[in-house]
């Protein structure tokens, strides 16, 4: 048991230190420039609203680099390995496919969350050099975007056991968008009345709805997100994410790579 | 890098400075935006950015604080066409965007050149953001301060105050104005009480500077009655009006200059003993002149 968590977390710090060799964190140098010239400028463009919009930019960049990282990086964390030829003497190593996938897949998600830490200190560096108060309440944003990146994670190694890398970023891309529109599968029937409640239902159901991650601009308004909430969300991401990882798993050990 | 490029490279980089003095000294240095607006719907762009909706409100807001600025400042036709789309976009995407209704509608109801001009739409928009926001006393505070001055609704705007009134936190003087509203039907001195709010509630901004330049035209105003007003007094004293308002100061009934505050001279109407503001001058409105000033 202790070796096998020992495998895993050696394939999650070389995952890690892989994507940072990859130059992933390089989006935070757009990162600060963008917070820089955000903290600069929009005090004498946005009438009032400089605060809410440095806020609104920060989240927004957290959330849209966040998923682009997943995205691109997860889908070529098993294919790429694959297309290497680097996964065959990891796994003729006392390693197992579930170790080296679920390895994979935490190494991504410490990055992400080195990156979103990273970006949140930078986004509260610039409401203090602006003269705001650093907002404690903004971690309530930043934690269920985190969450959704690791299913968007999920989403990507499941999709780049089935497929190529290619299809996988399409498919995973495909994914994030129809869960961010699920509030429209929710009030299909306002449109097409004609459809059976059952369906939409069962259509709602199985698209992950990362509208349940975005806090962003409840957040950016002052308000308050109840642990509650963020207790509800970490048990749906979870679920979700357990899930996908599962079914990633299943077909990774399903392939036969000879 | 080789010695040739690096030549190629310096010859070539001073034609950027080069050319983009030449464009701005042939199409002006500063230029009114370009009036294009690829989405005409606020639901339309909400479709397109699930998850950013409230980040591209403030892209939409900032757009349309622009828009606003070039038209007002650069463009020849100053039409605002695509003012209100912009604000319809913006509050659509973020309904809880308060700025937008309240600065909106004050760019919006303006008369030209300062505004679009089109205050049933400035009302509109405050409307739409009370229908949003219940529980902001500000903006129905707003809405019925652009009922009175836009619209001279003093009707409608007290009963929008006295609904103002209602709301928790709000400030304790809406119920008086809103009394003396009704009661007076409206009068300069509620004019000068509601742009006295506007100018204290706002920030240093376009709104403050309107505000204030909207309390310097009724003190120009006042200026102007208490002129005619020494008008008068010549009269009842010399059985005549005088020629020139230059004859007030001769006779010892007005011994301040004969301008408004801009430093533009008053019109005056020997016919009629009239005094008004120049249609040359900053505190000129249209409604203000020559007849009911208010």
């Amino acid at each position: 048991m202790g070796g096998g968590l020992n495998r895993t977390r050696a394939v999650a710090a070389n995952t890690f230190r892989e994507s940072v060799r990859e130059r992933v964190l390089y989006n935070l140098v757009f990162f600060a420039i963008l917070m820089t010239l955000a903290g600069l400028l929009l005090g004498q463009l946005s009438v009032r609203q400089d605060e809410k919009i440095l806020k609104d930019i920060g989240l927004g960049a957290m959330d849209l680099f966040g998923t682009v990282i997943a995205v691109f990086i997860g889908t070529g964390l098993v294919s790429k390995e694959i297309e290497r030829r680097s996964l065959y003497p990891l796994l003729a190593k006392p390693l197992s496919r579930g170790e080296f996938f679920l390895g994979k897949f935490a190494g991504l998600g410490f990055t992400l969350l080195v990156n979103l830490a990273v970006m949140l200190l930078g986004l509260l560096l610039t409401l203090i050099a602006t003269g705001r108060r650093p907002d404690a309440g903004l971690l309530t944003a930043v934690y269920p975007i985190f969450l959704g990146l690791l299913l968007t994670v999920a989403f990507a190694m499941l999709f780049s056991t089935l497929t190529t890398a290619t299809l996988a970023v399409v498919l995973t891309v495909g994914v994030v968008l129809v869960g961010r529109f699920a509030d429209v599968i929710r009030g299909m029937r306002e449109v097409a009345p004609g459809v059976p409640q059952p369906i939409v239902n069962a259509l709602f159901a199985i698209v992950p709805n990362f509208a349940n991650f975005d806090f962003k601009s409840r957040v950016a308004y002052g308000e308050v997100v109840s642990a509650g909430v963020l207790g509800w969300v970490t048990l749906y991401a979870a679920a979700w994410t357990l899930i996908v990882l599962g079914l990633g798993l299943a077909s990774f050990r399903a392939r036969d790579f000879r | 890098m080789s010695l040739r490029l690096a030549l190629l490279l310096l010859l070539v980089a001073p034609l950027v400075p080069l050319s983009q003095r030449r464009i701005d000294g042939l199409v002006g240095g500063f230029r009114a935006q370009e009036d294009v607006l690829y989405f005409w719907s606020g639901e339309h762009v909400k479709r397109l950015v699930p998850g950013f909706e409230s980040l591209a409100a403030d892209l939409y807001w900032l757009r349309t604080v622009q828009y606003f600025g070039g038209q007002r400042l650069f463009a020849k036709g100053k039409d605002f066409e695509l003012l209100r789309p912009l604000i319809d976009i913006t509050t659509t995407l973020d309904p809880r965007l308060e700025i937008a209704y309240r600065y909106g509608a004050v760019f919006l109801s303006e008369p030209p050149p300062l505004g679009a001009g089109k205050p049933s739409e400035g009302v509109e928009v405050l409307e739409r953001g009370v229908a949003a926001l219940p529980e902001s006393w500000r903006l129905r505070q707003d809405l019925a301060f652009f009922h009175y001055i836009f619209l001279n609704d003093a009707e409608t705007a007290a009963r929008v105050l006295l609904a103002a009134a209602e709301i928790p936190g709000a400030a304790f003087w809406l119920r008086t104005m809103a009394a003396d509203l009704a009661a007076s039907g409206g009068n300069r001195e509620d004019s000068r009480r509601m742009w006295r709010q506007m100018f204290d509630q706002a920030e240093e901004g376009i709104i403050r500077e309107n505000a204030r330049l909207r309390l310097q035209i009724l003190d120009s105003l006042d200026l102007a009655d208490a002129i005619a007003g020494a008008v008068a007094e010549f009269e009842r004293r010399e059985g005549r009006r005088p020629a020139r308002l230059t004859e007030l100061q001769a006779a010892g009934l007005w011994r301040r200059p004969l301008v408004d505050l801009a430093n533009v001279p008053y019109c005056y109407d020997v016919g009629t003993g009239r005094v008004f503001i120049q249609e040359a001058s900053p505190m000129w409105r249209p409604q203000f002149s020559p007849g009911g000033n208010r």
